[in-house]
């Protein structure tokens, strides 16, 4: 007899009692909040999806000198296809959101679960790369536009010597670089904490399929 | 969701309670963490009920949603509680030796299957309530082989912790 038949005896015997819930005191536990990982996981996606939206829609209304720009900028035809593409976007992330938040189900088997789950937190990733990869990209246009509509700025820049041109471009790179590893960070401690657990037993049910 | 529905599902988990605690048993090491995942797996019970449909028994349903709960989506650790807790059982499994008496036995095996990981402990909880290894797979969603296989391995680990 093994280790774990021993186990299984006094397992199934009813020596181990637990405390024995009536109706009316598992009743109330139905109403009561989860505090699953799923859950924790929706509101950062729908906190995600709002922080983007926030950030872009954020110099339209901080100054009327921003809004009459960007309204400018609009006749662009390129401006409109960022738009354009940006709506598309969230509605798009919005919809797989929906979709991967409804596949995620607790009678699938622990590994299809654990998938969903992962593929869910892919769905939020790949829209933080999208917003990230936006952001890298209107600062270097928005400079551009800058010089080419704003003489002042236009005038500033061009009187600059290499020197001077190498320390801006040194500036912009750094700053970009700065906030992309903050955010880096940041996403690397939610999800790290979060999904560690998830992660580790995924990986080890992985393994014994190797 | 209707009284009707509720009061059905209060009734049949009232029945079968025993099965929850059981998990919350090997997932957990004191009564707080215990009572906290055991209102945890009722939530997620009860979320999944709509979708029961009685092709397969209550308690059959119940070990899946159980487990799900207590591998993955359950997240209110208490860490600091856990790991002192780790530690004594480790060294008290060093200091004692393998004594005779059933009772010491069956504590030090308790003991050891409390270090296993996550899943290993969901193997011994469905090898512990008899389920054969088409359920453990079917479960898990791994394949039968693999099953036996991890459980073979599961069973020696517990006999290096035991006799180290």
């Amino acid at each position: 007899m093994d280790e774990l038949d021993i186990l299984k005896k006094d397992w199934n015997s009813d020596k181990s009692s637990y405390r024995e819930y009536t109706d009316s005191e598992i009743a109330p536990m139905l109403h009561k909040k989860s505090s699953s990982i799923v859950k924790t996981l929706f509101y950062i996606s729908i906190a995600e999806l709002f922080l983007w939206i926030i950030i872009s829609a954020l110099p339209y209304f901080l100054s009327d000198d921003m809004r009459d720009r960007m309204e400018k900028s609009y006749e662009n035809p390129l401006f409109i296809t960022l738009t354009v593409i940006g709506f598309v976007v969230i509605f798009a992330f919005i919809y797989l959101l929906f979709k991967s938040y409804r596949s995620i189900s607790t009678t699938d088997n622990t590994k299809k679960l654990m998938e969903s789950i992962l593929k869910t937190r892919k769905v939020i990733k790949y829209y933080v790369i999208y917003n990230l990869a936006m952001v890298f990209v209107s600062i270097p246009l928005s400079l551009y536009f800058e010089f080419n509509e704003n003489i002042e700025f236009h005038d500033q820049v061009a009187a600059f010597n290499p020197k001077q041109m190498v320390v801006m471009a040194g500036i912009i790179v750094v700053m970009m670089v700065v906030f992309f590893v903050l955010l880096l960070l940041f996403y690397r401690l939610i999800y790290g904490v979060l999904l560690k657990r998830l992660n580790r037993n995924y990986k080890e049910l992985k393994r014994l399929e190797v | 969701m209707n009284k009707e529905l509720e009061h059905s599902f209060v009734e049949q988990l009232q029945k079968h309670q025993n099965i929850v605690h059981k998990v919350c048993r090997l997932y957990t090491n004191n009564q707080d963490a215990h009572n906290d995942l055991f209102q945890e797996i009722t939530i997620q019970l009860w979320r999944a009920y709509p979708k029961f449909r009685g092709d397969s028994k209550f308690s059959t349903w119940m070990y899946r949603v159980g487990l799900n709960t207590a591998i993955t989506l359950y997240r209110k650790r208490k860490r600091s509680i856990k790991t002192t807790e780790f530690e004594n059982v480790q060294f008290k499994i060093k200091a004692d030796e393998y004594d005779d008496t059933e009772d010491q036995q069956l504590n030090l095996l308790y003991q050891a299957v409390q270090q296993l990981n996550d899943i290993e402990k969901a193997l011994v909880f469905l090898y512990l309530e008899d389920k054969d290894y088409r359920e453990i797979s079917g479960t898990l969603g791994i394949s039968e082989v693999n099953a036996r296989v991890k459980m073979n391995r599961v069973k020696k680990k517990l006999r290096t912790i035991l006799n180290p």
